[in-house]
């Protein structure tokens, strides 16, 4: 039993509601012990994991489950809390936004309803993991490959509604849903765009429906509970090549999104592609303690003289091209090499290929992958990670103006300054500015927060938001979209409240909902 | 190896995979569990065997080379997580296998033989 109340719910409604809740699913899946409440912390917590704890976890097995639960939490006022795998690392795991908010764990909905190896799409349930959708693809040897995250534990529907990146062509996750089907609070089940038809088999063919398109607005947003998505898969490729640019220079960086610029927008460079600074370069495979023991963030000038020693710059690029023309990759390496002698020649390229029915390697990160976890022990054990994710438009002065104020924020804090920018769809760099902490180290987590909502200020007066945020700062981050008298949140709480009068789901997502708007 | 959701008798395009219950069915073993879901870490190559080596006597970083290894500190682990390792939920894993899987680790290396290759 648990002693922790969701907010604004008295200890008998709860109870009476935990009641309900073990009648419609079964007590099995009404978790409220010390151990499964403890499952749903945030690993990676900025501070007490406590201050995100939830009350109870809730796992319905299918939509009829779900729909109960709906109509007992609003009965009771319960807030809840929906999440696919539960495994949104560096933005809050499965925690609620607001203590005490009870967890619906969507987990046990775990089916691949439908891989279609005509038209290359999906039709997933939330509980399907990247592990699980790899593993099913491989085992009917489908033509069609996985665009995946860097960690492949999370759900591939949650990643693609929490706008998540991966390193295809596909990698843009949310631009490949087609097709959705959502509850709503009231317990109404909802398939968007062609799927309104019954008997539709363009439902996960095509985008753009007779009205409205729907999908956007349930992606990083708390209007309803996504049951289904349908989503794009990409046909293998008859070659590939992973491409390695190392950039010398800290001064290089505007240059060096300009020079990558026209090469993503006409989709020579077709995937996303990633820099990396010169502290991410540094950590792989080192320890801390054996690069630096002094107080602070690791200086600049320390970061320098590692590199240097490793003969590596202080820019390193990599990014992965694809090809379905037999031969044509020949073409894209060379335009790609002669573009950067021209006008980067100070920057070194090295290439190595792939071809159809030869074996895969690491480089095309086609395997799944925990990868991203070795590094949150940097500061300490236990460690934990979070990151800045500002959105700035692809011309190298603003990026590099805003690359120079993180860096200095992050110094002038005492972290080291673990920053790397995806190019992702030609036009914008997302940064992933990464917070790399002790958590048992107060002093050192209350530096991050002070950090985060410094740069959510500091990108603001740059006319610069986030693309995604942990829990800690979603109200740091809404309190950029001020303009027009602050009418896009006004908007989204006119829309919240015609389709969750109650507020029980969510409230807080994304600064939706907990607040006035 | 497959673990959780899918068995599937899906042929071709345009089938939908029956669902499995979260707890796996009948073909949820110890060996697979942790063949799918702790060895990617705790296997020779793993990050969380790295980690490990710095800490425990030499040959034992794996968890199934662990000497010692209290079955219940497993299940503690699993559901709280250490260190930088999160934690599994009771849908990835149901407490009775959990039980399970911390008496398979739990047994000293040697006691069945081959029975931890992990």
């Amino acid at each position: 039993m648990t002693d922790l109340v969701p907010p604004g719910v008295s200890a008998a409604a709860f109870s009476a509601a935990l009641a309900e809740f073990r009648q419609a699913l079964g007590p099995d899946w009404v978790l409220t012990s010390a151990d499964d409440r403890a499952s749903y912390l945030d690993p990676f917590a900025i501070g007490d994991r406590g201050d995100h704890a939830t009350a109870a976890a809730l796992a319905p097995a299918d939509t009829e489950q779900l729909r109960a639960v709906l109509r007992i939490a609003t009965r009771h006022k319960v807030p809840l809390w929906p999440v696919s795998m539960g495994k949104n690392f560096a933005y809050g795991t499965a925690a609620p936004a607001t203590k005490g908010t009870v967890v619906l764990d969507l987990k046990r909905m775990n089916r691949i309803l439908e891989i279609n190896e005509d038209l290359g799409y999906a039709l997933v349930e939330p509980g399907v993991s990247f592990f699980d959708f790899k593993d099913e693809l491989d085992r009917r040897r489908s033509k069609f490959w996985m665009s995946g995250p860097a960690h492949s534990w999370g759900s591939v529907i949650g990643n693609a509604l929490e706008h998540g990146v991966g390193y295809t062509p596909y990698g843009i996750h949310a631009d490949t849903i087609c097709g959705m089907e959502v509850m709503l609070a009231d317990g109404s089940l909802v398939r968007t765009g062609f799927g309104a038809i019954p008997g539709s088999q363009e439902w996960q063919a095509f985008k753009l429906p007779f009205g409205p398109v729907l999908d956007g607005m349930f992606t990083q947003s708390n209007f309803a509970i996504v049951t289904k998505m349908g989503l794009w898969l990409m046909p293998e490729p008859a070659e590939m090549a992973g491409v390695t640019i190392d950039v010398p220079g800290r001064a290089d960086l505007a240059q060096l999104v300009d020079t990558l610029r026209p090469l993503k927008l006409d989709d020579t460079i077709n995937s996303t592609y990633t820099i990396a600074n010169g502290m991410r370069q540094i950590t792989g495979g080192a320890r801390r303690g054996d690069i630096w023991q002094g107080e602070g963030a690791i200086p600049i000038a320390k970061i320098e003289q590692t590199l240097a020693a490793r003969g590596k710059g202080w820019w390193n690029v990599i990014f992965n091209l694809f090809e379905h023309t037999a031969g044509g990759m020949d073409l894209r390496v060379e335009r790609v090499r002669r573009h950067f002698a021209e006008r980067m020649p100070q920057a070194k390229l090295s290439v190595v290929r792939w071809k159809q029915g030869e074996p895969q390697a690491p480089w095309m990160r086609q395997e799944t992958s925990l990868a991203p976890l070795a590094v949150v022990d940097w500061r300490g054990s236990p460690g934990g990670h979070s990151d800045f994710g500002p959105v700035v438009a692809a011309v190298g002065s603003r990026v590099d103006a805003l690359y120079q104020l993180v860096e200095r924020r992050f110094v002038e804090f005492g972290l080291d300054p673990w920053i790397g920018m995806f190019g992702i769809g030609g036009r914008a760099l997302v940064f992933v500015a990464d917070m790399l902490y002790a958590r048992d180290d107060k002093a050192m987590t209350d530096a991050c927060k002070a950090l985060l909502r410094q740069l959510c200020k500091d990108a603001a007066a740059m006319g610069i938001g986030v693309y995604r945020t942990h829990l800690e700062f979603m109200e740091d981050a809404a309190a950029a979209q001020i303009w027009g008298d602050r009418a896009l949140p006004r908007l989204n709480a006119r829309i919240k409240s015609a389709l969750d009068p109650v507020g029980i789901l969510a409230p807080g997502k994304q600064g939706i909902g907990r607040k006035p708007a | 190896m497959k673990l959780l959701p899918f068995c599937g008798l899906a042929i071709g395009a345009a089938l939908a995979l029956p669902a499995i219950a979260a707890d796996g069915g009948d073909k949820w073993t110890p060996q697979t569990f942790y063949a799918d879901r702790c060895a990617m870490c705790h296997g020779p190559s793993g990050w969380g065997t790295r980690t490990l080596s710095r800490r425990v006597p030499a040959g034992q970083a794996e968890l199934t080379r662990r000497a010692q290894l209290p079955a219940s500190y497993i299940a503690f682990v699993v559901r709280h997580g250490v260190g930088s390792m999160p934690q599994f939920t009771p849908t990835e894993v149901t407490d009775r296998q959990l039980t399970e899987l911390a008496a398979w680790l739990a047994r000293p290396p040697g006691a069945a033989a081959g029975a931890k290759s992990g």
